[in-house]
């Protein structure tokens, strides 16, 4: 019996659930899960107040408009509000940073996990877009449609990934 | 699709993906840095049974044409791999990806904004480099490559069967470690200290973990 209240639901009924969002994403979008491109449609609206010339880049010009760009903007701002629903009803409402920083650390500065926060969500999606994708749009969606790209780009995920958390310190 | 059409369905979409996401715990920095240390594998989990899920719905509705055409990405094997590693080393740094930063925004961590605003600056910072990137590592794809494409199959069979591989394979993991054993006391993926050196023997899993 599952509960809107629980805490967790299983990894694979929820794994499965997210799954099945790609039929409305082809049914009604033709396309499939994605996150990473989000971030251009929004850096470069933003951008464009300042530089104008921006949407003369042959790259940045693609994101700036159209349905699918703003689906996808409106997608990654509806996981928020998800999870702060879905963190409410279940009281795991958090403050502050995870305790997991302590730990992988060894600071509780937060001075410290700031800056880190910053440098890896700057890689994250530099990476992402030169990869054409993150764990979303290669991994759940790629490998769904046994896509090359995705098997590659997670491979290389993972290989990144746990190449630099093992050199944190040890989680538990 | 009007884009205020699409903006609503996002919105709908993501209101469920986030939700998901909490539930599922995925979204948690300590369960994506013990997934990278290999000492928590619930995310593993979660995006092996999204993976299993999409291959059988895709499969179903390209098989009854309920789905048209699929959308696969080019492959680009330099910007994948060298972008894909740059990606991990971000995961774990940021203990985050590109969709649950938002949903740690949400639930109220702090740090999560300025990963946000690094993700922001990351792939703005991207779109003024491309122009010089593309020579080099963003020309020259041969295509959007497929496996049921290389083998000359149609795509349900496979991915029907690689579906049930990944069940079998989430089946063995349940047995070898319970996915309640990997929540954390807070439910946020931080788990006690491990057991010193002697592995514990399958079906024998210690109350305290």
């Amino acid at each position: 019996m599952i509960r809107l209240t629980d805490r967790a639901w299983s990894p694979y009924l929820t794994g499965a659930l997210i799954g099945l969002l790609q039929v409305p994403a082809f049914l009604l979008l033709g396309t499939a899960l994605g996150a990473s491109s989000s971030y251009v449609t929004v850096s470069a609206s933003i951008a464009e107040f300042f530089d104008p010339a921006i949407r003369g880049l042959a790259y940045a010009g693609k994101y700036l408009d159209g349905a699918k760009n703003w689906w996808q903007v409106a997608l990654v701002g509806g996981i928020a509000l998800g999870a702060f629903l879905s963190a409410s009803l279940s009281g795991t409402r958090r403050t502050g940073i995870s305790p997991v920083w302590a730990r992988a650390l060894g600071t509780s500065n937060p001075a410290v996990r700031f800056a880190l926060a910053f440098v890896g969500g700057f890689l994250l999606l530099l990476g992402a877009r030169l990869a054409d994708g993150c764990t979303s749009g290669h991994g759940i969606s790629g490998m769904a449609q046994l896509a090359v790209s995705g098997f590659v780009a997670v491979g290389a995920m993972f290989a990144g990934g746990i190449a630099t958390a093992m050199m944190l310190r040890a989680v538990r | 699709m009007s884009v205020l059409a699409a903006i609503a369905v996002g919105l709908l979409m993501g209101v469920a993906f986030g939700f998901l996401l909490e539930k599922s715990r995925v979204f948690e920095p300590g369960v994506i840095v013990g997934q990278m240390q290999l000492r928590n594998f619930l995310m593993l989990r979660i995006f092996l049974a999204s993976v299993a899920s999409g291959l059988i719905i895709l499969g179903l509705g390209t098989l009854t044409g309920i789905i048209p055409k699929l959308d696969p990405k080019s492959v680009l094997y330099g910007a994948q791999l060298l972008g894909g590693f740059i990606t991990g080393v971000g995961i774990a740094l940021a203990g985050a990806c590109p969709g649950t930063v938002l949903a740690q925004v949400g639930v109220g961590y702090r740090d999560a904004r300025v990963t946000l605003l690094g993700g922001l600056a990351g792939a703005l910072t991207f779109a003024y480099l491309e122009p010089a990137i593309r020579p080099v590592l963003l020309t020259g794809s041969p295509g959007k490559l497929t496996l049921h494409g290389l083998l000359d199959l149609p795509f349900w069979p496979l991915a029907l069967g690689f579906a049930a591989v990944l069940i079998a394979a989430l089946y063995a993991m349940e047995r070898w470690r319970p996915w309640r054993a990997e929540l954390g006391a807070n439910a946020d993926g931080v788990l006690p200290p491990a057991q010193p050196a002697k592995a514990a023997p399958a079906g024998a899993e210690p109350a305290a973990r």
